[in-house]
């Protein structure tokens, strides 16, 4: 019982304990909401990218295959529901009679779209594309009936004029074209078949006329990516087969089976093909982005570690003051010595302090740090709308709140790992306690 | 004398100093009977502290035997031997040493919790606490339990250090120069505190003293002069 006591007394009576406390306190707080606001944007990234990528993309598909050929292969698989064909190139896009200056302005921030020219060409067939992805709904959200397509279900027909349809992200149309109804110039090059004195390129343009617009909530996909009518790419190509794709993107019965599914119908498609190159690849969504995904993912590994140095510094803190507190207490050690007292029972005397000062500083930055993530979105909007300043720019991060996932995994995790630190720069303290010569002790003044 | 409570047989104690051995100790016998009111003189030097020390197994001799109840103690594991100075010895130092955080009531309320788990002492606090206060009441400090040793008079201080070295019912109490540091006419009150306790209790006492009008008090003299006893 007296360890405890002791503990206590002597932990109440030295507010300098407060600095170790406030130190464990700071780091699981600092642990707790910079990870958690980083596994929410994770998870809103995740979100962003799951939204315009299909279950499974079929990839390197060879221009003499047809997408027929291809469908049916796919279709025999059980937990396929659905393909689109796609044919993707990349292109430079701008408005017809707009010269592009020499040098492209660098992207802002504020116009993120509009200066770059280079798109990405999707040429799709709606009706099947909508099947597969969230097209629809993308030229859905378009809010503002001034730039929406004037057939949704319909979003890539001929518009009025002689030219194809194009459909340009919200944000391009915002900042590069008048509106619906503008035509837009693509130019584009390919390697054509003979090696000829300009090394077989040839060029490629067409014009289109801006049929609207679609929007998702990922941000980078929306500003490269421009959709077409496949037949209209293929066109615009000179692609020899009129039915060539170069990809295909399917939608299966149950998403949580997908890998497995892409690696049936990997082996499937190569076999019917008799092993030929190129080999096709059949990609997951989460396979095809993994890059990406692993790079947030390192940068939120990266942050733990420079806040766990952060606890490592308040643990040597904790140290100090604690080795500072067996000095002070040399002569209560003998006392207790005189009165009784095992080495075992000073050792934990020690021990206890530091175990109470972590558990506190434990238990007060677990609750702050949730507090903190919960209410961090209330107080930014108070930030912004007090100082005109924005700990999370939406400009910046394209999120309309800030985002946390609190994982009580990584809760306990903290708080273990706070413990065991606290419990190991305690423990040399208190054996050093614990050594003190009895009668040597009660002598120290 | 009544059989022996402690005792001391050919003990030695002697520390090294770089490469010097500095004797302290040189073979005392030494028995402390039952209830005895033992006082321990000598000048300056000659060790009783040292003595008081190996005796109430605070340090260990360098050769011979501590036994206490008849029962080789020098020779116990030191937790075992923690225990028996708990539970059997109490001390009373010249200068109190008590624990500064803590009133007089909780610094003697500390020999129980040392005996007690948490749970145990939680059951028992009642008990122990109004044990605490009687003790306190006994050697005249009832209006001062909340009082911390900072807030005492030396008399008071060494007060307190009577009754927690009393809250464990032990045999044996080991008392190093109390009235060291007191006033004569403190001094003279704490000893009859000590003699008290002694002839009510039946607490057997080494009192460590220079001064020879106190030893003539005690129930037996022992001298000490450099580290052996002359009589």
């Amino acid at each position: 019982m007296y360890r405890w006591y002791l503990a206590l007394r002597w932990l109440l009576s030295r507010p300098i304990n407060l600095l170790g406390m406030a130190g464990v306190t700071v780091s699981v707080w600092a642990l707790i909401v910079v990870v958690s606001i980083f596994s929410g944007f994770l998870v809103e990234v995740r979100k962003h990218v799951r939204a315009v990528t299909s279950d499974l993309t079929v990839l390197n598909v060879p221009p003499s295959l047809p997408y027929a050929q291809l469908d049916a292969v796919l279709r025999s698989d059980p937990n396929v529901a659905a393909t689109a064909p796609r044919l993707s190139w990349y292109g430079l896009l701008h408005p017809l009679g707009k010269r592009q200056e020499i040098a492209p302005r660098v992207r802002t921030l504020d116009a993120p779209a509009g200066d770059v020219p280079l798109v990405s060409l999707v040429g799709i067939v709606p009706t099947l594309e909508r099947e597969v992805t969230g097209f629809g709904q993308w030229v859905d959200a378009v809010t503002d009936p001034a730039l929406r397509v004037p057939d949704a279900a319909q979003p890539l027909d001929r518009p009025p004029g002689d030219k194809p349809a194009i459909l340009v992200s919200e944000r391009r149309l915002r900042g590069e074209f008048v509106g619906p109804g503008a035509v837009a110039k693509v130019t584009s090059a390919r390697l054509g078949e003979r090696d000829d004195r300009d090394g077989g390129m040839q060029k490629l343009a067409a014009e289109f006329t801006i049929a609207g617009c679609y929007t998702t909530r990922h941000t980078a996909f929306d500003d490269l990516t421009c959709f077409v009518p496949i037949e209209t790419l293929r066109r615009v190509m000179q692609l020899p087969a009129a039915t060539s794709v170069s990809e295909v993107v399917v939608r299966c019965r149950d998403g949580g089976r997908a890998t497995a599914t892409a690696a049936r119908l990997e082996r499937r498609l190569n076999a019917e093909r008799g092993g030929l190159e190129p080999v096709i690849l059949v990609r997951t969504w989460d396979q095809l982005h993994a890059q990406f995904l692993a790079a947030v993912e390192h940068q939120r590994s990266l942050m733990k570690l420079v806040l766990i140095v952060i606890m490592v510094v308040a643990a040597f803190l904790m140290f100090a003051t604690l080795s500072m507190m067996v000095t002070e207490k040399t002569h209560d050690i003998g006392i207790l010595s005189a009165m009784g007292a095992a080495r075992s029972g000073i050792l934990r005397v020690f021990l206890f302090c530091g175990l109470s000062i972590t558990a506190v500083g434990t238990g007060l930055g677990i609750v702050a740090g949730c507090l903190s993530s919960v209410y961090l979105d209330s107080f930014n909007r108070w930030l912004r709308a007090t100082f005109d300043v924005d700990l999370f720019p939406p400009r910046i991060y394209h999120l309309d709140r800030v985002p946390y996932d609190l994982d009580p995994a990584w809760i306990a995790q903290v708080a273990a790992m706070a413990l065991i630190l606290g419990l190991v720069v305690s423990g040399l303290p208190a054996w050093r306690a614990a050594r003190h010569d009895p009668v040597e002790s009660l002598r120290h003044e | 004398m009544t059989e022996a409570i402690l005792e001391a047989r050919e003990v030695t104690k002697s520390y090294r100093l770089g490469r010097r051995e500095i004797s302290v100790l040189g073979g005392v016998n030494l028995a402390l009977g039952q209830g005895e009111m033992l006082a321990l003189l000598g000048a300056s030097g000659a060790g009783k502290s040292t003595l008081l020390h190996v005796l109430g197994l605070l340090d260990p001799p360098t050769s011979g035997e501590i036994l206490f109840a008849g029962t080789a103690a020098h020779s116990l594991p030191a937790a075992a031997r923690a225990s028996l100075r708990h539970r059997q010895i109490g001390f009373v130092f010249q200068f109190y040493h008590l624990i500064p955080e803590l009133t007089a009531l909780q610094n003697v309320q500390l020999g129980r919790m040392m005996l007690e788990s948490p749970l145990g002492y939680w059951r028992q606090r009642r008990a122990v606490r109004e044990q605490a206060e009687q003790l306190l009441t006994e050697v005249g400090l009832s209006e001062r339990l909340r009082h911390r040793p900072a807030e005492l008079s030396g008399g008071e201080k060494q007060r307190v250090a009577i009754a927690r070295a009393l809250i464990a019912d032990p045999r044996v109490i080991l008392a190093d120069e109390p009235t060291g540091n007191l006033d004569s006419k403190t001094a003279g009150e704490v000893l009859e505190i000590l003699f008290r306790i002694n002839d009510e209790r039946g607490i057997a006492f080494v009192l460590v003293t220079h001064n020879e009008e106190l030893a003539d008090r005690c129930q037996r003299i022992v001298r000490l002069r450099d580290g052996a006893v002359i009589g």
